[in-house]
Formats: structure tokens, C-alpha cells, sequence
């Protein structure tokens, strides 16, 4: 019957669904005296590709925002399939969609409430997508759990930045939470700071050293890291942990429960496994819609110049009262992404390449994993190929001061890392 | 895993099953399914709150779908009520919804008790007359002894969302405090226990192993000890003493690789703070509501009571809170850290025990059954008992009646740490523009001529307040609000769904620490402020 239904494309129709913004939009402000109301505002809007990044709880808020800001042509690309842990926050999946795609999913589910706008689909990695892809938005919003992630993405935009053709220039709004606090903020590539600008404002990374866990474990978490570093590939050899597997965690929980009782430590739960193994972080769907409530509005902002955009960054926290700081995070000169200036680093020239390696991995604003080294194209050490890794492998028990000089460049590449980070390390 | 617990799970890691129950028992009632309203119901039914109701008379609008996920062109010209209602009902199969296409004012009329099912009102486009009678049946349910009623009044107009919470007392135990600071090492007063355990530690040991395994509060105890043996027995007392208790530890790392020392002279500031009763706690204990009981105190000031009559007893308890019972982890050996563990855990039950028996007395004093409260719950409270929090909010009337006229004139002056009290100047201006016009400023076709109509119930505004500060609310501002004209902009609905909801979620659980009493955002500078007005 769908010939019973009101249209909602007639202009009358247009103004009324949307008086709240065309209220923003055609009228005059004194605050903001440059913006102009314009009909090619709104015709933007209509217009305008947006890009999300990501379909969970940051994602599924921010596509419905911009399909209810008017927003008509929005993609999402997620990787990831719906769990059961997904819906107390994810709002555009029910019980009987667990497993399937969340960008498909979530796409389907905005495109048949919001009448007018396409929501389209890309199941895939975001490193699957080249640069043609992202050239053809023109806002790009990340609602992402993940630093790699977002790092690439950050590398590969800025990277995209060619000065004389402004079109290249992508706004990347990038929205964070965990449990009640969250931030916000807006990047221009080039321009403003950038993610990898701000590494060194995310805490250092959780982990143990291996010493504790082997030998003096005193935490029910260093038993369930003992567990599933040490134990799991003893008993199960070249097989994989699937963290997604019920049984896999709950031999976790018993091998590390057993260790606790051993050693007369208390706390290891199945519910504390599983938030160990697999780094759960706390998640709700109130700061989920603060947050991406923020990197939406500050997307109309930018695309409808109606008021000023954010300069550059918001955090918010809700523990104790309420709580947001707003401010211009600085671009940092030394950045490996946009910076102009090599990184530089001052280190003990009597340390060892792996006291090196190991102090890259723990450095918040370095984050590697397995990082691998060269000196002017001439590798000093590195992951893989195993021959290699065991030919150079000595190397690794070497001073610095016996493999470069003070003042040398480095090269340091990382699976985590969207580039490879060029290293000037002065001797101190 | 049950279902549940497999749906909750990063939930039940923030306010765990105490938290959950509580939501899972509480019923909201809404008032008008406005585009924020159902955000913040959906930021509640997602989580599992155990009921809500929508009330609302009107039927869906063209604007209320463009502003409103919960609303689809099928629902065009239908109840608000119902349609909201049922399309808020598909996000979590675990709750119930009800709707009423009513007005709020006829139901009062027809049941004034209307409002004693609900744990907790919110109010969104109401008018201000509306919002006082509203606000003044939730309060006065409370001082009537019934169930305590939160109100929770927000509006969106534009580019700014703001909300208000009215609860005559809100008790929080579990407050969240961070890890580090629930730990209560009484380095400057070690209990006889922990002393002895400090000096079972040989600092003198040639086995570098066990040098650099001898836990930090060992270590510190070790110092302080020495320290007061050479100063009259008492603790460094300025910068200078503190200073040099530091470079004693210093000075005792033989390699380092001591990490253990590293660890001790990092919390030697710490350890010089005295330990004792924090002043808001003090003061907590000298409130009326702890000073005299009656049968219908609430537990909070039962065991608040208790905790004071613990620390009164100083045979007992040194003049101290009860002991918190947690320690950081810190580089040691499996045995001594699960020991040294355990000698804080031990002395935190028995002060737990000597509670629980203030509060047994207590009870029977008051006639109350020696089983009404339980332990866990006195055990919490002991827990976080340095971090207890009591808010008494104002009332809507009281803002109204008794401004705060010093701390409104401090606000604008200081545009720097309350940069958007303008805003809460021109909300109120607002509502008095409605009871003249009848209308919002704004929202017809010639908004610019409401700006200097407006202006004017700002300068009465600001006159009735006795402000003489010149330009004290800009008048391009004034203009601004007229540019919005009460419009829904959904980014901000949904915002303040989110901040709203975590507010309730707080309310709810007793858990984290509700703002109090008013917060603004303006989407505009994407900056916030929260004022106790
Ligand atoms: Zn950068």
C-alpha cells in the first residue's frame, strides 16, 4: 500500500522533516559571521559521501546520526561479525543476527527506518580498500576499538594530502570510548594533529613481564597470562587460541585457576579469563551515544560551515560528575606520520639492540609488537624470514654503539606500524 | 555463562549484579517521546532497565521523524506514545514498555499518586509550570517517607542540550575511587601485624634475589621506622624531611635493577601523608541524619553510625576509617605478597566484625531485627568508606525562589571556568519569553524579531538577580537561541541521551558519582559546564 503513504520528497515535506537543521541552515548567525545560508548547503548534504569506519557501538550511533542529520549517502566498512556481546550497546542487531556481518547488518537496518538515505555495505578490512576508494568522501568518521586500525587509516590519509589540490584533503573525525569516558576530535591531515601526534597520550600498554609471570605471579592476571603465553602452546602446539571459543577459555580458566590455587591466589573468575585474554574493555551504550553524538555533529559542522568545528579535541568523562575538556592538541614536529623533522631518540649507547626492541615495545607513543631494524637498507635485525631472523639474531646481544654511531639513522619497521619509522638515536 | 551474563558482559565489568538488579527493578516514566527522550530510554533499555512508560498525547509529526530513530514513516499521523513505545521495545526483549496517549497534566489530575510507581521521571518539552508541579510531586513523594523519586528535566533547543536533576539525597558508597587510592598502606601507623611483617624482612641479605623481591611497603616501613627513631617518633613533616626520607630509600638500592626500591621511593610522598579521617567524611558523620537515627533510616546512615561510633572507639580502631583490605600489586615474591595480602585483608574483616557489631546495637536500639542489614553490605561500606559521597540536591522551587544571586554573579564574571552560564541565563529567559508569547523565541518565520523580546527577559532576568555587569549575557547570543528556535537537532538529542542516561545508570546503581545539579553542552564551542544552581 505503498501508495497510502505521504511522500517525504516534496520540498514542504523536506522543511518539515528537517526544521530543526534548515532552521541552522537558513538562518544568519552573529556568532559565526562568515557562514552564509545558502541552498548549496543543504544541496551538499544531500550529496555529500561520508565514510564510517566501523559498525560496532561507536558505529552503529554515528550512522544513524548522519542518516538523521540528513546525510543521504553514507558507507560503512567493518570487518567484523555480530556477537552476542554486541547487543547491549549495538543497537541495529538482535539476537537473531549474531553472526552475521555488522556493516551489512547495520546497513540494512538504517536503510529501511530512514526513508531517503543508502547506507552501503563493505565487508572487508579497511587495508583491503587503496587509495581510490577514500578519495571519493568527503568526510571520513572512525568509531574504532582498534590503535592499529586507526593508525593505518591516519597514515594513509595523510599520506594522500597533495597541497595543491585541496579535494585531497580528507577530514578524519576519529571518536573513542571506554566505559564511562570517551573522546573526540577532529584531524586535517597535514594540517592539524595528527593520531600518531598523540601516541604518547595513550597509557602504556598492559602486559607482564615474562619474569612475574614465570616465576613470581601475584594477581590472578598473571596467572591467566601464565596460562595462555606460557602454558597454552605446551599443551597444544602449534594450535591456535580462538578466544572466540567457549572451550578454549574455559581450559584457560581452569589451567589458570589451577595455578592460583597453587601459588594461594585469589580472584581468577571465567569472567576475568576472558577480559584478559581477550583486552575486553568496558562498554555501554550511553557514552557510545556521546560520543559519536560528537563526532557527528561536529561532521554537520564541517560540511555546513553553520557553526565553528572542534580545534581539535574533546574528552569527556562521566565517573565522577561530568566532566569534558576541550582543547587544541599540537602537532608534533618530530611526528613520524606528518611531522617535517626526523624522530629522534637519546639511548645508552652501552644497551643492547633487544634492550632497545624492548623499550619500543613498552613506549606508549611507539606501541610496536615485533619490531625489526636496518641501518641505511642494511638489515641489523629481523623478524622474519626465519633464516634471516637466525643469521642476525646475535646482533640482538650487541651494544648500539658496536652496530651504528651516535647520530645514525635507523630504520624500524613493525606489523603495527603503517610506515616504517625512521629513528635518529644520539648516544647519552 | 548464562545468556545474560553473556549479553551484559561489558556492563556487569562497570556496575557488576548489584548494579544490574538495580536496574533490572527500576521503572521509568518519560515524559514526551521527543527525539531525546528515546535516546535516553534507549541508552536504559539496551542495558536492561526492568520497566518504562512513555506518556505523551500528540501523534507523529514529519519534524518528529526527521529527528527521531524511533519513529518511521509508517508511524506518520499515530500515537507518539505507542509508536515510540513499541519501536523502543525491539531493542531489548528482556524489558517492558508501556504507553499512555495522555498529557501529563490530565493524568495528575485524574490520579495525583500518579508519579509513586516510578523510580525515576524524566521531563523533556515541558514548559516551566509544567516542570514545577511535576518536580514538586517527585519531592514532596520523598519527604512524604514513600520511595524516592528522581526528576529529571532536560531540554534541547538547537545546538544546546541541558539537564537538571532534582533528589533530595542521593547516597553513593560504591563511588569507584581509582585502584591507587583505595589502598590504605597506614605506613605512618602500621598495626601491630604489619609491623611485624616489615621486620621479618633481612635488609641485610646477601641473596641479590631476595634483596630485590623485599616488597616496597616493607621497604617503606623499614625507613619510616628508622626515620622515627632518630625524630621524636614522628614522621617527615615538610618538603625538606620528606625530601630527604626519599633519598634515605635511595640510598638503600644496592643495583638499579631494585625495582622494589624505585617503587618505594615513588610512594614515599605518600606514605608522609598522615593517615586519617578525610574532612567530607567528618562532616558526613556530624549530619543530623547520622546524629539521630530513627527506625526509617535508610542502611546508608545506619552503617555510616556504626562506622562512627567504630572510629570513636579508638581502643579499636587507632581513631581510623575501617581499612580498605586492597593493595597494589608491587615487585615481590609470590609468598611474601600473598602474605603481606592477606595481613590487610585479615585486619579489614575484623574491622568489618567490630562494625558489624556497632551496627547490631544500632538495630536494636531502633527496634529494628538484627538481620536487616547484612554483612556484604557492611563490608562494601567499610570498603569505601574514605570515599563515601552524599549529594542533596536543590529543588527546582529553591533554584526559582532562592537564587543563588553570589555564586550567579561569579559565573559571569568568570567567562573562563563557566564559559556557557549564558546559556543557562537564556534558557530560563526562555521559558519567561513563552509565558508572555505563549510561543518559544524563534520559532516562528520572523525570528529575528523575537531577539530584542528576548533581550528583555534576560535584562529582567539578570535585574531580578541584582546583576549590574554590562553585556553580561551578549546580545549575538541572544540572536543565536532565536536561531535555533527550539529546533531538535538529532546530534544533540543524542548526545544528551548519552550524558543523560549515564546519569540515571549512576542514580539507579548507587555506583560512580552523579553530577550535581545542572549541566550544559554547547554544541556550538563543543564545551561543556556543569553549575549547582
Ligand atoms: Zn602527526
Amino acid at each position: 500500500m505503498a501508495d497510502m503513504q505521504p511522500s517525504l520528497d516534496t520540498e514542504a515535506a523536506e522543511s518539515q522533516r528537517w526544521a530543526g537543521i534548515y532552521k541552522l541552515l537558513d538562518r544568519s548567525s552573529l556568532i559565526h559571521p562568515k557562514f552564509e545560508p545558502v541552498p548549496e548547503i543543504k544541496e551538499f548534504v544531500k550529496s555529500a559521501k561520508i565514510l564510517v569506519i566501523g559498525a560496532g557501538g561507536l558505529g552503529c550511533e554515528i550512522l544513524k546520526n548522519l542518516a538523521l542529520t540528513g546525510f543521504k549517502d553514507i558507507h560503512v566498512i567493518d570487518m567484523d561479525t555480530i556477537d552476542v556481546s554486541n547487543l547491549n550497546r549495538q543497537f541495529l542487531f538482535r539476537r537473531a543476527d549474531v553472526g552475521s556481518p555488522k556493516a551489512v547488518t547495520a546497513a540494512a537496518f538504517v536503510n529501511k527506518r530512514v526513508q531517503g538515505v543508502t547506507v552501503t555495505p563493505h565487508y572487508c578490512k579497511i587495508q583491503d580498500k587503496d587509495e581510490d576508494f577514500y578519495r571519493e568522501f568527503a568526510i571520513i568518521i572512525c568509531g574504532l576499538d582498534s590503535i592499529e586500525a586507526r593508525r593505518w587509516i591516519n597514515a594513509t590519509l595523510v599520506g594522500m594530502v597533495d597541497p595543491e589540490d585541496p579535494d585531497t584533503l580528507k577530514p578524519l573525525i576519529d571518536g573513542g570510548t571506554e566505559g564511562f569516558k570517551g573522546q573526540a576530535r577532529v584531524i586535517l591531515p597535514g594540517m592539524s594533529s595528527c593520531y600518531e601526534c598523540s601516541m604518547d597520550m595513550l597509557s602504556k600498554p598492559t602486559g607482564f613481564p615474562l619474569c612475574t609471570i614465570a616465576n613470581t605471579p601475584r594477581l590472578p592476571e598473571h596467572c591467566i597470562e601464565w596460562a595462555s603465553v606460557l602454558e597454552w602452546p605446551n599443551q597444544h602446539g602449534e594450535r591456535k587460541m580462538d578466544t572466540d571459543d567457549p572451550k578454549d577459555i574455559q581450559w584457560l580458566y581452569e589451567t589458570a585457576l589451577a595455578r592460583a590455587k597453587q601459588y594461594n591466589i585469589q580472584g581468577v573468575t571465567y569472567s576475568l579469563t576472558q577480559g584478559v585474554v581477550k583486552n575486553i574493555i568496558p562498554a555501554i551504550a550511553a557514552t557510545n551515544a556521546i560520543i559519536a553524538a560528537s563526532c557527528c555533529n561536529e561532521a554537520f559542522k564541517i560540511a555546513t560551515t553553520s557553526a565553528k568545528y572542534l580545534d581539535n579535541y574533546m574528552m569527556y568523562s562521566g565517573n565522577d560528575s561530568v566532566y569534558t575538556y576541550t582543547f587544541q592538541h599540537q602537532k608534533k614536529d618530530d611526528c613520524p606520520v606528518c611531522g617535517q623533522s626526523t624522530t629522534k631518540l637519546e639511548f645508552r649507547g652501552d644497551k643492547t639492540l633487544e634492550e632497545l626492541m624492548d623499550y619500543l615495545k613498552e613506549k606508549p607513543d611507539a606501541q610496536m609488537k615485533k619490531p625489526s631494524f636496518s641501518l641505511g637498507g642494511k638489515p641489523l635485525y629481523m623478524q622474519a624470514p626465519k633464516q634471516l631472523e637466525e643469521a642476525l639474531r646475535p646482533n640482538l646481544s650487541k651494544p648500539l654503539a658496536e652496530l651504528f654511531s651516535s647520530g645514525d639513522e635507523i630504520s624500524v619497521t613493525d606489523s603495527t606500524l603503517p610506515f616504517s619509522l625512521q629513528l635518529q638515536i644520539d648516544f647519552v | 555463562m548464562d545468556a545474560k551474563t553473556q549479553k551484559y558482559d561489558r556492563q556487569l565489568r562497570l556496575w557488576g549484579s548489584d548494579g544490574q538488579e538495580a536496574l533490572e527493578s527500576a521503572h521509568i516514566l518519560l515524559v514526551n517521546a521527543t527525539a531525546v527522550g528515546c535516546e535516553i530510554l534507549k541508552n536504559l533499555v539496551l542495558p536492561g532497565i526492568g520497566q518504562y512508560t512513555v506518556v505523551d498525547q500528540g501523534t507523529v509529526t514529519l519534524s518528529d521523524i526527521g529527528s527521531n530513530f524511533f519513529l518511521d514513516q509508517d508511524s506518520l499521523g499515530k500515537s507518539r506514545a505507542q509508536q515510540t513505545c513499541e519501536l523502543l521495545g525491539e531493542l531489548n526483549e528482556d524489558v517492558q514498555g508501556h504507553w499512555v496517549a495522555k498529557d501529563i497534566v490530565s493524568l495528575l489530575e485524574e490520579n495525583p499518586n500518579y508519579l509513586s510507581d516510578f523510580t525515576l521521571v524524566i521531563a523533556t518539552a515541558i514548559t516551566l509550570k509544567v516542570a514545577e508541579k511535576i518536580a514538586g510531586l517527585c519531592w514532596q513523594a520523598s519527604q512524604d517517607g514513600g520511595n524516592q523519586i528522581s526528576f529529571v528535566w532536560v531540554k534541547t533547543v538547537g545546538l544546546i542540550g541541558a539537564v537538571r536533576i532534582a533528589v533530595p539525597e542521593h547516597a553513593v558508597i560504591e563511588t569507584h575511587p581509582d585502584n591507587e587510592k583505595l589502598a590504605d598502606l597506614r605506613i605512618d601507623s602500621p598495626f601491630p601485624e604489619l609491623a611485624a611483617y616489615a621486620k621479618s624482612f633481612d635488609f641485610n641479605t646477601q641473596d641479590s634475589l631476595e634483596f630485590g623481591h623485599i616488597p616496597y611497603v616493607a621497604i617503606l616501613l623499614k625507613y619510616m621506622e628508622d626515620w622515627r627513631a632518630e625524630h621524636d617518633s614522628k614522621i617527615p613533616q615538610n618538603y625538606a624531611e620528606k625530601n630527604q626520607l626519599k633519598a634515605n630509600i635511595r640510598s638503600g638500592m644496592r643495583t638499579i635493577d631494585d625495582e622494589n626500591f624505585d617503587e618505594a621511593f615513588n610512594s614515599a610522598l605518600r606514605a608522609c601523608n598522615p593517615t586519617v579521617v578525610p574532612s567530607n567524611i567528618k562532616e558526613l558523620f556530624q549530619d543530623p541524619k547520622c546524629e539521630a537515627l530513627t527506625a526509617k533510616s535508610t542502611h546508608f546512615w545506619i552503617i555510616a553510625r556504626a562506622v562512627r561510633d567504630f572510629v570513636e572507639d579508638k581502643e579499636k580502631s587507632s581513631g581510623f576509617l575501617p581499612l580498605s583490605g586492597t593493595i597494589p600489586d608491587m615487585k615481590a615474591q609470590t609468598d611474601s605478597y600473598v602474605t603481606l595480602q592477606s595481613i590487610y585483608k585479615t585486619k579489614a574483616k575484623q574491622d568489618v566484625q567490630e562494625v558489624m557489631n556497632h551496627v547490631k546495637c544500632l538495630l536494636e536500639r531502633l527496634g529494628l531485627a538484627s538481620d536487616t542489614i547484612a554483612v556484604q553490605e557492611v563490608e562494601t561500606f567499610c570498603k569505601f568508606s574514605a570515599f563515601l559521597k552524599v549529594i542533596r540536591y536543590r529543588s527546582i522551587a529553591d533554584e526559582y525562589l532562592n537564587p543563588k544571586k553570589k555564586e550567579i554573579a561569579s559565573w559571569l564574571e568568570d567567562s573562563y571556568s563557566s564559559p556557557l552560564f549564558p546559556q543557562y541565563v537564556l534558557l530560563r529567559a526562555s521559558d519567561a519569553f513563552y509565558d508572555d508569547h505563549g510561543r518559544y523565541p524563534g520559532e516562528g518565520e520572523n525570528w529575528e524579531e523575537d531577539v530584542d523580546q528576548l533581550d528583555h527577559n534576560v535584562t529582567t532576568l539578570l535585574q531580578d538577580w541584582g546583576i549590574t555587569q554590562e553585556n553580561a549575557v551578549p546580545k549575538d547570543l541572544t540572536h543565536e537561541i532565536c536561531r535555533y528556535g527550539v529546533g531538535s537537532i538529532h546530534n544533540i538529542a543524542s548526545f544528551m541521551g548519552g550524558v543523560v542516561s549515564q546519569e540515571i545508570i549512576k542514580l539507579i546503581t548507587h555506583q560512580y558519582i552523579p553530577m550535581n545539579n545542572t549541566f550544559i553542552f554547547d554544541g556550538a564551542s563543543s564545551v561543556s559546564n556543569v553549575f549547582d544552581v
